[in-house]
């Protein structure tokens, strides 16, 4: 066969041939973005530790950021434990850990910043109380439970929280230890969470290593952040006048301050200041939380909005309520300010609270932000 | 019958009317990056087999035009039939013969590169080091299981498969994700600010606390969609653990057990996994003195591969990129207080075929020019003789 009469024999075959192909391309490339895959990535960076990646770079490049996220003097300041595994970081975590204990237990450990509308420290036990298969628990209840640790950028408030989802693995799940700190423009976040007994033991390195990064972060501040004033703990300080009769008794670690009045038949009335960073969740939320606390069905949001009344001090205007139940009452007012919300309540037998109101009401018109 | 679709398929009358939608689609879609953004646009006209229209408070769609992809590959077909057809070897035509095979492999090379070509970015902090890279556009539903010791699993749920299904049910997962609604961008807000009667369409995880309002499709440039939804799990086994809400804006993903292992879903841009790792070392951004206008952008990095036993520093800058295993990353832009530098990663099976095609018309040209300046040098010749 001469090349004129292969080609020519070749031609319809090309046809027959060429035009399903490239029809099939062009269908399967339509498809390319609808696949589900299945793939399997290493924990850790290309399957090595971080050491051993640091040690395979020429001595003349820099060593990588572990853990990314940190100010770079803030990573030199902070020593974690040789146990502590750094982890390849996702979308929002700063710092990420793996501790890994016997018999295939492991404790996730990780640190996220958020902005300052992440919510209250309340919102937040209970989504973590919600991951561990575990119900809600009130501000008081986390008023007894969460520690506060002091650091150098604010008062980290600190919660200890244990539960097993319901077909979770007790190796890798049982108790979470959390932290949260709110400053003045983010809200951190400090995590671990693993198997019960590891996290347990792992606890005092957690919360040293929490205090270092919190520290850390006050000392590396930008020489502009360094101008600016500078806040002392995590709420701002406010003033006021102590009522004559009330006691001033130590805080715990969810309260800023506490009062005690007694009433004559030696019934007592409980006073308290709350603050959180954000807006503490809503009026409705807050006061049907009140009306329980003192054997109360909760109410809807207009019953509620229409047992509520301002209040103008000198300083600002706060939202008051009075609630009775069949033998307690509460009285309350809070503000939202800067980005905190501040409560004030006072708790107690109903003629008690009834005796004590102008004293609470000249209390709240005192207060200065 | 067959005589019929070949005289058909071989028709300039066919080349003259894919040439006129071709230029039709190119008005209209031109025009429509004005409302849609150039990246809709280009999705919706020119990378797609039709374009739809769907009327007003359906649900369905219909066909109203040809689309790109549809219009290129009738008029390949068109060009490569047309010429098998009336193909006569002769060696005096061999240059006209390359100079169309030249064109119809850089036809096919573009379609090929619109079909097949996936572009991606990397961006990195000064001494990160990261093993994927992520799509500019697409999102995916990530479902990992974090149980193993020393890999996690994961499942990618393409934005696609979420858009368009109600009950993801797949063979690597111990639970049925139902999509109970999905929002291609949306806006995320504390319920607490949200306003009166707004209620979140997840009950589980940080979802809970979040009111979802959808939003207008990004359209600019620089924009991009925060696409969310309402995920409900629902394992093989009976019951369900809830509503999740996953959103490209929620960040840190969230965690659930079911069927004794422990998962993580995460709404993120899709992500493309390579086999070795770059480490910026140095990002260097020079403006011209006493000006902030750019003079050069340039990233060190270092690439690590340890299947090919790869460590070397490489310097990527304007018309200097990094090719790699078939991949090219450029140095495409960085963040506004330069802390990070971002790489263009694209991965294009035929990026050869533009050079390949070019060789060949080029040679085509030559061959074609050739034979008839011999030709008219010999008639010349005779004419002297």
């Amino acid at each position: 066969m001469n090349v004129r009469g292969f080609f020519e024999s070749a031609r319809f075959c090309s046809l027959l041939v060429i035009c399903p192909v490239l029809f099939a391309v062009v269908l399967t490339g339509c498809e390319k973005n609808s696949e589900i895959k299945v793939y399997r990535v290493s924990k850790a960076p290309l399957e090595e530790s971080a050491s051993q990646q640091q040690d395979a770079l020429p001595t003349n490049t820099a060593a990588p950021r572990m853990p990314g996220g940190l100010s770079p003097a803030a990573e030199t300041a902070i020593v974690t434990p040789p146990n502590w595994e750094p982890q390849p970081l996702s979308q929002m975590r700063q710092a990420s850990f793996l501790v890994k204990g016997d018999n295939g237990a492991v404790a996730d450990i990780s640190f996220v910043s958020l902005g300052t509308g992440a919510g209250s420290v309340l919102d937040n036990v209970n989504r973590w109380l919600d991951q561990l298969g575990q119900p809600p628990i009130t501000e008081e209840k986390l008023g007894e439970t969460a520690q506060r640790l002091r650091t150098s950028l604010g008062d980290v408030i600190v919660a200890d929280l244990a539960g097993l989802p319901k077909n979770a693995d007790p190796a890798r799940d049982g108790r979470i230890v959390a932290a949260m700190l709110s400053t003045a423009d983010s809200t951190l976040f400090f995590k671990m969470r693993g198997n019960a007994d590891l996290t347990e033991a792992q606890k005092g390195d957690f919360i040293k290593w929490v205090a270092a990064v919190c520290n850390a972060q006050t000392e590396t501040r930008s020489p502009q952040m360094l101008a600016m004033p500078t806040e002392e703990a995590a709420a701002p300080r406010i003033k006021w006048e102590t009522p004559e009769g009330w006691t001033e008794i130590p805080p715990s670690s969810m309260r800023y301050a506490s009062f005690s009045a007694s009433a004559e038949n030696g019934d007592k009335i409980d006073i308290s200041v709350v603050t959180f960073a954000g807006d503490g969740g809503s009026d409705a939320d807050n006061v049907n939380r009140w009306r329980g606390q003192i054997g109360l069905a909760p109410a809807d949001e207009k019953t509620v909005n229409s047992q509520i009344t301002a209040l103008k001090t000198a300083d600002t205007t706060f939202a008051t309520t009075d609630i009775a139940g069949a033998k307690a009452r509460t009285i309350a007012a809070w503000t939202r300010r800067d980005g905190h919300v501040w409560f004030f309540k006072a708790t107690g037998p109903s003629a008690a609270v009834e005796k004590e109101k102008p004293k609470f009401v000249k209390f709240i018109e005192s207060v200065r932000f | 019958m067959l005589r019929k679709i070949v005289d058909l398929v071989t028709s300039l009358k066919l080349t003259i009317v894919c040439l006129a939608a071709g230029m039709a689609l190119i008005f209209v879609g031109t025009i429509a990056q004005v409302h849609l953004g150039i990246h809709e646009a280009q999705q919706r006209y020119f990378q797609s087999m039709f374009v739809w229209w769907p009327p007003e408070g359906r649900g369905f769609k219909i066909p109203i035009f040809p689309g790109g992809h549809l219009i290129g590959a009738v008029l390949l077909i068109n060009l490569i039939a047309a010429h098998a057809k009336r193909f006569r070897w002769t060696w005096r035509k061999l240059g006209i013969h390359l100079t169309h095979a030249g064109l119809i492999i850089m036809l096919a090379g573009g379609l090929f590169t619109d079909l097949f070509a996936v572009e991606s970015h990397v961006r990195l902090a000064n001494g990160d080091t990261k093993n994927y890279s992520e799509d500019m556009r697409e999102t995916e539903l990530a479902v990992i299981d974090t149980t193993g010791e020393d890999l996690d699993q994961v499942t990618a749920i393409p934005e696609g498969v979420l858009r368009h299904s109600r009950v993801i049910d797949h063979w690597s997962l111990p639970f049925r994700i139902v999509v109970r609604s999905f929002y291609q961008n949306s806006r995320l807000k504390m319920l607490s600010r949200a306003g009166e009667g707004v209620r979140p369409i997840a009950n589980q995880g940080p979802g809970a606390m979040i009111a979802v309002q959808p939003a207008p499709r990004a359209i600019a440039p620089e924009e991009r969609d925060v696409p969310s939804a309402a995920i409900e799990i629902l394992p093989k086994d009976g019951g369900s653990l809830g509503t999740w809400l996953v959103s490209d804006a929620l960040g840190a993903p969230q965690t659930f057990a079911c069927g004794g292992r422990t998962w993580m879903i995460t709404l993120r841009p899709s992500r493309y996994y390579k086999p070795y790792s770059v480490t910026l070392q140095k990002f260097t951004h020079e403006k011209y003195a006493g000006t902030e206008i750019p003079k050069n952008f340039s990233s060190k990095v270092t690439l690590i591969d340890p299947e090919r036993s790869v460590n070397r520093d490489v310097l990527i800058y304007m018309n200097h990129p990094l090719r790699y295993r078939g991949e090219t990353f450029y140095q495409a832009g960085f963040q506004p207080d330069d802390s990070a530098t971002i790489l263009q990663v694209v991965h294009n099976p035929s990026f050869i075929a533009p050079y390949v095609a070019c060789v060949i018309v080029a040679a085509g040209l030559l061959v074609q020019f050739g034979f008839h300046l011999v030709g008219f040098s010999r008639q010349r010749r005779n004419a002297i003789a």
